[in-house]
């Protein structure tokens, strides 16, 4: 009894949970940082400069506005934070997974609206009308991706499933043991592409940065915070980078498997670094900061069709 | 001590012998009417709930006819009650609402005149549709449709002062009588074909029986139930009236009389007709139900009144039930019941709410509000709840029901591999995302931001309206996180029961009167799911935020200071980043927000505004098209 | 430790908010530049943030006309410590070409306290990223000042 409990603590707090998710989500960040900076020619910062930003930014005065929800205000950074680390103990890593046949497709598609909620709502009560357009733009942003994310969900679903609901995320890591991995199967190669699309809007990179465009409307949702709710904020954002490219490598990689959890952990981190310089910072930095309607229309058009030929493909059985 | 057979005909003729004394002694004297309404909604919610028992955990089904009028030689000729799991479960739903709007309302309506009259009609709404759902007998049914249909019609106008609660009456009479007229031509055809009105004879007789004439009074009944449902295209008159009508009068609308209209479409598809396992017959409803929510949230996304809004919400939410009812399997009818039930409570939850808004500010125009969550922190924190249950983030009560609602969906289209069934999912869960925007727009529209003017006066609602809103918020949580307990308690009895269709049958006509006739029931297979453990969640979450928090109350001493502004407003540290001009009062609201999405959607928002032209002849054309499109598919398809 | 780790990184992750006070656009072009990848100012960790809320070191151009002081001090204040005031140019140092005129109101050394002058019209952009890079280590030492 006191080892499981032992072991589930261990789960939470270091491997897969808090400590693993910060120390890689922030690694995951410096590496785009400074690869977007090398694809640019710059020296760039160094790779542990999320940490610095972070540290920073926890010995900043943190100032509260007259016009805020102070509770509304303070909660939001921290809820945002803990449903990414939650979300990541549902994720596997290849065959290893924390809490292993819990974690469904439906359940991580709703808990990664969380973090964006989070944000709006802390947007929101900041008071500012910056911040009112910006988590507008949030929210069109969510909804633009949210219709091609489930569309790529059900194909892999059905993909996995066959003639059987399958919406059980180990499971679907189990069968590309079996069989091969999703981005082997050809049907699967646009609703890759399409995934590979939605994660930078997810996280909110540039070009799909238009709720925090910092050059018109200051930074949107965050533009009252400072100190420490905006240091978490910004750890928030470095996970989503973590968590998303974790999805994907479990969606669409997942067979890939070693038998030894370290080693597999290590593959993982190594992918989530190639994912994160091929869908965030190779676009970054080929591409400007998109207006929301024709950030809506190419989601709604563009990736949309993409995942929409991939659930097609595999619903014919072809 | 009397039997608890006798309670549901107590329950529902306290309730009317309730009106008839409001009427007597409640029209000058305050305490007596108020007591009378409490006591009367309170001894129902006891009578029903001392139900559930017997009923719900016990599975006994009850029949009870009235003045012992039991059938003679197979004919049943008297009316009869038959309580059984399915009805129990929705009366369960409306007398809670009722229970708890009665006690919104003390507060809520006292600066209203004529209020002895509002609840004779208050009482009279209730036990109308506590005794539909408690009713054996169709003919029953329909006298219980026609009084909420009239009670509701006069509420709605009841504050009629103002224009569209009159225009909003008027709408509702026109359609409404529409539908009851529907249902009473469908049950004459029926019972010129099988000469009974009682219900579980009816089933016993149409069953493998179907003449082109039942059929036919099938698709009347149908269309008029979905008239009572809201589906569109019968949806129309349903916006106005939740917006006109008194607040606790809409939570009633949506907590209770549009349920009666889904109660109604499951009792006549699964029981009555037990037409569900027809394939055509699932395909119609569905679409249907994917048309419903779909219109329903983007026209809800289009609104800028409070109350508006969320009868649009009403609507499309009630897609999902039918939808979900539409499936025909064990899953699919108990995530529409368990959904149906979350609408009540999450629905109710935020009709309170706006209502609250309403009673401290005076308008719910979403353009006119704002900063209310210092002014009345605790309905913010209700509306919030509601807007994240009606949205499905977990571990609320919405999530928990439309996961099921999905999971059903899709293991329908992998079942019978009809792709049309994947797009329904698709439909879902876009929709979803969308009632987050739109709630997303209350929250930032009245309860954030800056104050306007007009709100500086607002304060936090007196206790008795308080309490009903925090008793649904809790139920919202609860729900939500115990959902395992629900559906074992509640919802499995309450889908057997639907789909048990010989045992209906024989608790009401004698036993082997079933078999008789040659039915036998529908196999359903078991429902499954587990991959989703609100609870492992939930303690996941608090572990997780309390590492969080040791880490920020030990590192609180070396890191920066939380600062708070105290004392002038005019300090410019603390006031609103304006790129630095001295910051005005200027507040985002309701109608400024998602300019983008609705850019891109302009021409289909052209459409609809164009559709929803507020003439009544269109919608009564409207309501004529739905059944005859019902009517048809019925007829071609369904035999 | 963690009081450590925190003023090092205060060093290392300083963030630029800009403010024009009726500047010749010169010396914001030349601030521009130096976050271009020729001066590369973000291997030092500088980056331009969106609102005065999200800096640390305000940098402050043009000779501070009557309209923007008011904004300009306003603007300062939203600023959450530690902080550094930094002039770039020699309009708010000294008001420059523009001194005595009526509608000025240089130098801002006057309404608040600068930490770092860089002289020139315009200063170089080495000189730009001196200034910042001396900047950010006052910021440090404020930092650990606060420690204390």
């Amino acid at each position: 009894m006191g080892i499981t409990i032992l072991r589930l603590l261990f789960y939470v707090l270091i491997f897969p949970g808090c400590l693993f998710v910060t120390a890689i989500g922030l690694l995951l960040a410096g590496i785009d940082r400074k690869v977007l900076a090398r694809m640019q020619r710059r020296v760039g910062p160094p790779i542990v400069q999320p940490v610095y930003d972070f540290f920073k930014l926890l010995g900043k005065e943190t100032i509260i506005p007259h016009a805020a929800n102070k509770t509304a205000f303070l909660a939001a950074p921290v809820v945002g934070f803990v449903s990414l680390v939650v979300l990541m103990l549902f994720i596997p890593v290849f065959s290893f997974s924390a809490f292993s046949g819990r974690a469904d497709l439906i359940v991580v598609l709703y808990l990664l609206t969380i973090p964006g909620v989070a944000l709006i709502v802390g947007g929101s009560a900041s008071g500012s009308p910056y911040a009112g357009i910006g988590i507008s733009r949030e929210m069109v942003t969510m909804m633009a991706y949210e219709l091609p994310l489930i569309l790529v969900l059900l194909s892999v679903a059905k993909m996995a499933g066959g003639s059987a609901l399958c919406f059980s995320l180990s499971d679907i890591v189990a069968w590309q043991e079996a069989h091969h991995s999703m981005i082997a199967h050809w049907q699967l190669i646009p609703a890759a592409v399409a995934m590979l699309l939605v994660i930078p809007a997810e996280v909110g990179t540039q070009p799909f940065d238009v709720a925090e465009a910092e050059t018109e409307i200051c930074e949107g949702p965050l533009i009252e915070y400072s100190g420490a709710p905006l240091a978490m904020f910004k750890l928030n954002t470095a996970l989503k980078m973590f968590v998303m490219t974790a999805l994907f490598v479990a969606l669409f990689i997942g067979g890939i498997d070693t038998g030894i959890v370290a080693l597999n952990a290590l593959i993982l981190v190594l992918l989530c670094i190639v994912l994160t310089v091929l869908c965030m910072t190779l676009i970054h930095a080929v591409t400007a900061r998109l207006k929301i309607e024709h950030l809506f229309q190419f989601y709604w058009t563009f990736v949309t069709t993409l995942a929409t030929v991939s659930l097609v493909l595999v619903w014919l059985g072809l | 001590m009397i039997s608890y057979v006798h309670f549901p005909v107590l329950a529902v003729m306290g309730i009317f012998l309730g009106a008839f004394l409001e009427e007597i002694f409640g029209v000058h004297n305050k305490a007596a009417r108020q007591g009378i309404l409490v006591a009367t909604t309170g001894i129902a919610f006891l009578l029903i709930c001392a139900l559930v028992k017997p009923v719900m955990f016990d599975g006994e089904v009850i029949s009870y006819w009235m003045g012992d009028h039991v059938p003679v030689s197979g004919y049943a000729i008297g009316i009869g009650y038959e309580i059984d799991q399915l009805g129990l479960f929705f009366a369960l739903l409306v007398v809670t609402t009722s229970l708890l709007s009665s006690i919104f309302s003390l507060r809520y309506m006292e600066r209203d005149g004529m209020l002895g009259r509002f609840y004779v009609l208050f009482l009279m709404l209730c036990g109308a549709v506590l005794g539909l759902t408690l009713t054996g007998d169709i003919f029953n049914l329909f006298i219980m449709i026609e009084i909420m249909t009239f009670a509701a019609v006069a509420l709605t106008a009841f504050r009629g002062e103002r224009g569209f609660a009159l225009e909003a009456a008027f709408k509702y009479l026109v359609l409404g009588s529409m539908g009851s007229s529907f249902t009473l031509a469908g049950i004459a055809l029926l019972y010129l074909q099988c000469h009974t009105l009682n219900m579980a004879q009816l089933a016993s007789m149409l069953h493998g029986n179907m003449t082109p004439v039942s059929v036919f009074a099938f698709g009347l009944m149908l269309t008029g139930l979905s008239v009572k449902a809201f589906i569109v295209p019968f949806h129309t008159p349903a916006a106005d009236a939740y917006a006109a009508a008194p607040t606790c009068i809409s939570m009633m609308f949506s907590g209770m009389v549009n349920k009666a209209g889904v109660y109604g479409v499951i009792r006549l598809v699964y029981v009555i007709f037990r037409a569900i396992d027809l394939p055509a017959m699932q395909v119609l409803l569905a679409i249907f139900g994917a048309v419903t929510m779909f219109i329903g949230v983007t026209m809800a996304l289009a609104q800028h009144d409070f109350k508006r809004l969320l009868a649009f919400h009403s609507i499309s939410q009630i897609g999902y039930v039918i939808t979900a009812a539409a499936l025909g399997t064990t899953l699919g009818l108990s995530g529409a019941l368990f959904h149906a039930m979350n609408h009540t409570l999450f629905k109710g939850l935020l009709f309170l709410c706006a209502g609250s808004v309403l009673y401290s500010v005076g308008t719910t125009d979403l353009d006119r509000l704002g900063g209310l969550s210092k002014k009345m922190p605790q309905t913010t924190i209700c509306f919030l709840i509601g807007a994240f249950s009606i949205s499905g983030l977990p571990p609320f009560n919405g999530f928990a029901s439309k996961w099921m609602v999905y999971q059903a969906i899709y293991a329908k289209a992998v079942e019978s591999g009809n792709f049309l069934y994947a797009l329904i999912t698709v439909v879902a869960v876009v929709v979803s995302v969308m009632t987050l925007a739109s709630f997303i727009k209350v929250t930032q529209a009245v309860f954030f931001g800056q104050c306007p003017v007009s709100c500086a006066g607002a304060k936090e609602v007196p206790l008795s309206m308080r309490i009903p809103m925090w008793v649904m918020s809790a139920l919202c949580v609860i729900t939500g996180v115990f959902y395992n307990q629900v559906e074992a308690w509640f919802l499995r009895p309450a889908v057997s029961a639907a789909f048990n269709v010989t045992h209906y049958i024989d608790v009401m006509m004698g036993e082997g009167t079933a078999a008789a006739f040659g039915i036998s029931n529908v196999k359903a297979a078991a429902a499954s799911f587990s991959y989703w453990d609100p609870i492992l969640w939930l303690l996941l979450f608090v572990v997780v935020m309390a590492a969080t928090g040791i880490v920020i109350i030990t590192g609180a001493r070396e890191r920066g200071r939380i600062l708070t502004p105290e004392g002038a407003e005019e300090d410019g540290k603390y006031a609103t980043f304006f790129s630095g001009e001295k910051s005005l009062p200027s507040h985002v609201s309701g109608s400024d927000l998602f300019w983008g999405f609705k850019h891109d959607w302009k021409s289909y928002f052209r459409v609809m505004q164009g559709a929803h032209s507020g003439i009544i002849n269109d919608y009564a054309l409207w309501v004529v098209v739905g059944g005859a499109i019902i009517t048809l598919w019925l007829t071609v398809f369904v035999r | 430790m963690f009081k450590k780790m925190i003023a090092k990184s205060t060093a290392k992750s300083p963030w630029i908010y800009h403010i024009n006070t009726g500047s010749c656009n010169g010396c914001d072009i030349e601030l521009v530049a130096v976050l271009t990848p020729r001066y590369d100012a973000e291997r030092f960790g500088f980056k331009l943030a969106g609102t005065p809320r999200h800096a640390d070191i305000v940098v402050v151009s043009g000779p501070i006309t009557s309209q923007s002081k008011e904004r300009l001090l306003r603007t300062l204040e939203q600023v959450p410590e530690p902080k550094c005031v930094v002039t770039i140019g020699s309009c708010p140092q000294s008001g420059n070409v523009f001194k005595g005129s009526y509608s000025v109101e240089a130098p801002l050394e006057q309404y608040v306290h600068v930490d770092v002058a860089i002289a020139g019209c315009t200063p170089k952009p080495e000189a730009v990223i001196e200034g910042l890079y001396k900047a950010a280590e006052i910021l440090g030492k404020k930092r650990e000042a606060m420690n204390q």
